[in-house]
């Protein structure tokens, strides 16, 4: 039984004169506490999928369902971390997890100050708790984000390339950080991303998209091909991971030749 | 100290403001001693800063200062209730921008010294007719500066608040609000050293009382010392009000200091 349910969703937005097809006819299911990937070429419209999930964006057409529930419009239920920091820069560190808390109805008021302790602890932020976000780095003010979007315990955590901005030493560590986080909340999580490693290296489960409009290439069952909660970082250098890495990059260069050839999308 | 773009020794700066402010001064006394421009039309800094004493003590300047300055205050108070929420909701809903903007944007073209007479028929010559030629002057402009600094909030800081279960209400007060406020506050401060142009017009029109009053009164006699001082004092106010706003901006903003 499909938890999250992608079902036949399209997207086209208006352009000078033309409509343009962003997301063709998609239909995913996404099981409980699964970690998925979107791979796929910039502005392929993987990310449009995504803030589609999030009632960010309204489907064309088609609808998606939460737990048999058809979804309308944002709310506490998807969670999303943004490319850019969208820490807010008039909060402290623990400020901004603790607005995270604001809007919740089942957690009372006086239980917040151990909540944002706690996340504070997760995101390894000690000791910044006093701290406004433009004094620290990019990578520790995605983690703020990371934390504040936890704080709302939403059912679906949406991220859109969150590491994307950061420089790859930083990107590493937030990598590890964040399947030690999924380990222990263990989130239905859908993460975006335009880098073959890091696609490989969080998910369950991988979708690769084509260039734009979006449509799914390949859906690769990752837990089948590198087995469970073995994600550590040895696992970047295991033969396992790197086959799977070459497979991923040959759908990928077979796709760029393949716009390019058509050339009608200026990629 | 000539260094291209390079910053400078604090004591360094106040110097040269200094120096800048002495030079200035001492190109009007020369001009004013030397007989080149007559003392009648320009007379002496010393001359003026006299005059400045004897408008406290002859007459009662501070009441006149106090007076502006409440106007001022008052008008812009009016203005600033209305515009900041009406110019916050603007942008928020586009549906009530676009129902108002195109009158705000014909109004904020009408020069105000022109609706002083409409005023002053509709509110007479009392003090209803001033306060209605700063708001006039200030509040359609400000509410489009206000809408503006709405607009300027990023889009992921407001998609951020609705995914964590902020309603509407929330994130306005929550969200845009506080990130535009900086901004605004600067606006603010722009907004109301207009104000005092529109009060020495207004004061000037029709008034017994205030800054622009004096300086309008003195000039029958040509006391040209004395409407110089009352044109100083306008320029003191006005310097201490940006500052005290700008001291009130860096405290409360500390977070924007990197």
């Amino acid at each position: 039984m499909a938890y999250l349910s992608i079902e036949n969703v399209s997207k086209t937005f208006p352009g000078d004169g033309q409509e343009v097809q962003v997301v063709t006819p998609l239909t995913l299911n996404i099981a409980q506490g699964q970690i998925v990937t979107f791979l796929g070429p910039s502005g392929c419209g993987k990310t449009t999928v995504m803030r589609m999930v999030g009632g960010l964006e309204t489907p064309t057409a088609g609808q998606i369902t939460l737990d048999g529930a058809l979804l309308r419009g944002p709310d506490r239920r998807r969670g999303m971390v943004f490319q850019s920091y969208a820490a807010f820069p008039w909060l402290t560190v623990a400020g901004n997890i603790r607005l995270g808390l604001k809007y919740r109805p089942d957690l009372p008021p006086q239980d917040h100050d151990a909540a944002v302790a706690q996340l504070i602890d997760l995101v390894g932020l000690n000791g910044f708790d006093d701290s406004y976000t433009n004094r620290i780095s990019g990578g520790m003010r995605q983690r703020v984000a990371i934390a504040r979007t936890l704080a709302a315990d939403p059912d679906v955590l949406l991220m859109d390339e969150p590491f994307g901005a950061l420089d790859a030493l930083t990107r590493e560590h937030l990598q590890n950080k964040l399947l030690d986080i999924n380990r222990a909340a263990a989130k239905t999580t859908i993460f975006v991303t335009h880098d073959v490693e890091e696609a490989i290296l969080l998910a369950h489960r991988l979708i690769v998209f084509s260039a734009r409009p979006a449509r799914l290439l390949e859906d690769i069952d990752v837990t089948a091909h590198l087995g469970t909660d073995q994600r550590e970082q040895t696992l970047r250098d295991a033969p396992a991971f790197l086959d799977l890495r070459r497979h991923v990059q040959g759908i990928i260069r077979a796709e760029h030749a393949r716009a390019e050839q058509d050339g009608a999308h200026g990629i | 100290m000539f260094g291209f773009r390079t910053s400078l020794p604090r004591r360094t700066e106040l110097a040269l403001g200094l120096a800048g402010l002495l030079l200035f001064l001492g190109l009007w006394h020369t001009a004013s001693v030397s007989g080149w421009v007559k003392q009648q039309f320009l007379p002496t800094p010393f001359a003026v800063v006299e005059a400045f004493g004897r408008l406290f003590t002859e007459r009662n300047f501070a009441g006149d200062i106090l007076i502006s300055v409440g106007r001022v205050w008052l008008a812009f108070f009016l203005s600033v209730i209305i515009a900041v929420p009406l110019g916050l909701l603007m942008s928020c809903y586009r549906a009530l921008g676009a129902l108002i903007e195109p009158f705000i944007d014909f109004v904020r073209y009408l020069p105000v010294p022109a609706m002083v007479p409409l005023l002053i028929i509709w509110f007479g010559v009392g003090e209803a007719s001033k306060i209605a030629v700063l708001w006039m002057g200030t509040f359609f402009q400000l509410i489009l500066l206000i809408s503006d600094d709405t607009k300027r909030v990023p889009a992921e800081y407001i998609e951020s608040g609705f995914t964590l279960g902020a309603n509407q209400w929330q994130v306005i007060r929550d969200i845009v609000f506080p990130a535009a406020l900086p901004n605004m506050v600067d606006n603010l401060r722009i907004t109301l050293g207009w104000c005092w142009t529109y009060l020495i017009i207004a004061e000037i029109v029709a008034a017994s009382s205030g800054v622009g009053h004096v300086i309008w009164s003195l000039r029958r006699f040509v006391k040209t010392p004395e409407v110089m001082a009352g044109i100083v004092a306008i320029g003191i106010i006005g310097l201490l009000t940006d500052q005290a706003f700008r001291w009130a901006h860096r405290r409360r903003f500390r977070y924007l200091e990197r």
